[in-house]
């Protein structure tokens, strides 16, 4: 007589028997008897004692977690470090290369004025003749670059003069009018442009 | 093995911000249960402990992904039990299964009572059988999360099941029988 495989048994236990594992059982008091054995031991198993680890890992695992902690401060300190680099190369460098180039720029420009003021005095305007319409121009002109002395007169003595860029831009905007009045005295009044 | 550990949700918060103290009462609550279900699916008690120590140093790393969906319990188990098969699987490595199955053998169980009897023939089992029965039979993992843990497919996990309980039914008439 065939009796049933641990694989029926199994599946009996599990209720995903065969037709014919789930007759035969119920008919066979040895595969009775042997699918109660199974459902014993996984019962027995289940009540297996508890055992406890004989020594304590806890210090083991703390200090691991704790080095942990201690590495990745460290990357993170690093990467702040560089990330502090990084932002104050930002911040600072750059800002400080900026004011640098705009000091250098600064003092071409003023630099230029000096060359077109010479250029200029050079000329004598009163030993040129100059025409109605050119001699107005240069009046402009010269009135234009008075009000720019003048902001550059205000702004010297302040206790926080505004930065190199916003001088730059003044003494530039006085070089071009200074480049259009040597203009206006050396060549021709056309060129002026105005 | 029934478990039934309340933890309280202000000890999970604690341990969840790093607070070592709340660390160490988790590993506390748990280290028993963990260090069983490891013990039962391995063959030594110091692989069982180094499998404890590893589960908690990743409960520590991972807690802050622990959703308490489920019993802390269930998630801890499961992190146990993968790190229990991948010790499996490296021990696997430097031996023969079969050859430790056959040789582990120890003295026979005459006069002592069945559980320990069943206890001995369990610890006869390889690693792998061991872990299938135990996961499917204590633990309740489904013979598909056993596959998908391991790894094999669900008939290895079927047939790993009938061999072990067969080999146990086996061993347990030898020692019945013995004088």
């Amino acid at each position: 007589m065939m009796h049933c495989t641990m694989d029926d048994l199994l599946a009996l236990q599990a209720g995903e028997a065969s037709g014919w594992a789930r007759s035969h059982a119920e008919a066979c008091a040895t595969c009775r008897g042997e699918l109660d054995a199974l459902y014993q031991r996984i019962a027995q198993l289940k009540a297996l004692p508890t055992r406890r680890p004989a020594r304590d890992r806890w210090p083991a695992v703390r200090e691991a977690v704790v080095a942990e902690r201690r590495r990745r401060r460290e990357r993170w300190g690093v990467w702040s470090v560089a990330a502090a680099a990084a932002v104050a190369g930002l911040l600072v460098f750059r800002p400080f290369g900026t004011r640098q180039a705009d000091a250098a720029e600064l003092a071409r420009v003023k630099q230029e004025s000096a060359t077109l003021e010479q250029q200029l005095g050079r000329v004598d305007p009163d030993a040129r003749v100059m025409s109605g319409r050119a001699a107005a121009l240069a009046a402009a002109l010269e009135d234009r670059i008075a009000v720019i002395d003048g902001e550059l007169a205000r702004l010297g003595p302040l206790e926080a003069p505004p930065g190199p860029e916003e001088l730059v831009k003044l003494w530039q905007q006085r070089v071009d009018l200074m480049q259009q009045l040597v203009g206006v005295h050396v060549t021709r009044a056309a060129y002026v442009g105005l | 093995m029934t478990i039934s550990l309340a933890v309280p949700d202000i000890l999970v918060a604690r341990a969840k911000s790093g607070d070592l103290e709340a660390l160490e009462a988790l590993y506390r609550a748990f280290e028993t249960p963990v260090y069983n279900v490891a013990l039962r699916m391995l063959r030594s008690p110091e692989d069982a402990e180094d499998v404890m120590q590893e589960t908690f140093l990743e409960v520590v790393r991972s807690i802050k992904q622990y959703r308490a969906e489920g019993h802390l319990w269930g998630w801890i188990r499961q992190i146990a039990a993968s790190k229990a098969l991948m010790r499996i699987r490296r021990n696997q490595l430097r031996a023969t299964e079969e050859l430790h199955e056959e040789a582990a053998a120890g003295p026979g169980g005459v006069g002592v009572p069945a559980r320990v009897d069943l206890e001995r023939a369990f610890e006869r089992l390889s690693e792998t059988s061991r872990a299938v029965v135990w996961l499917h039979d204590v633990e309740g993992y489904t013979h598909e999360e056993i596959a998908e843990r391991m790894g094999k497919t669900v008939s290895f996990s079927k047939s790993q099941l009938a061999r072990a309980h067969a080999r146990l039914r086996g061993m347990l008439d030898d020692e019945g029988a013995a004088p």
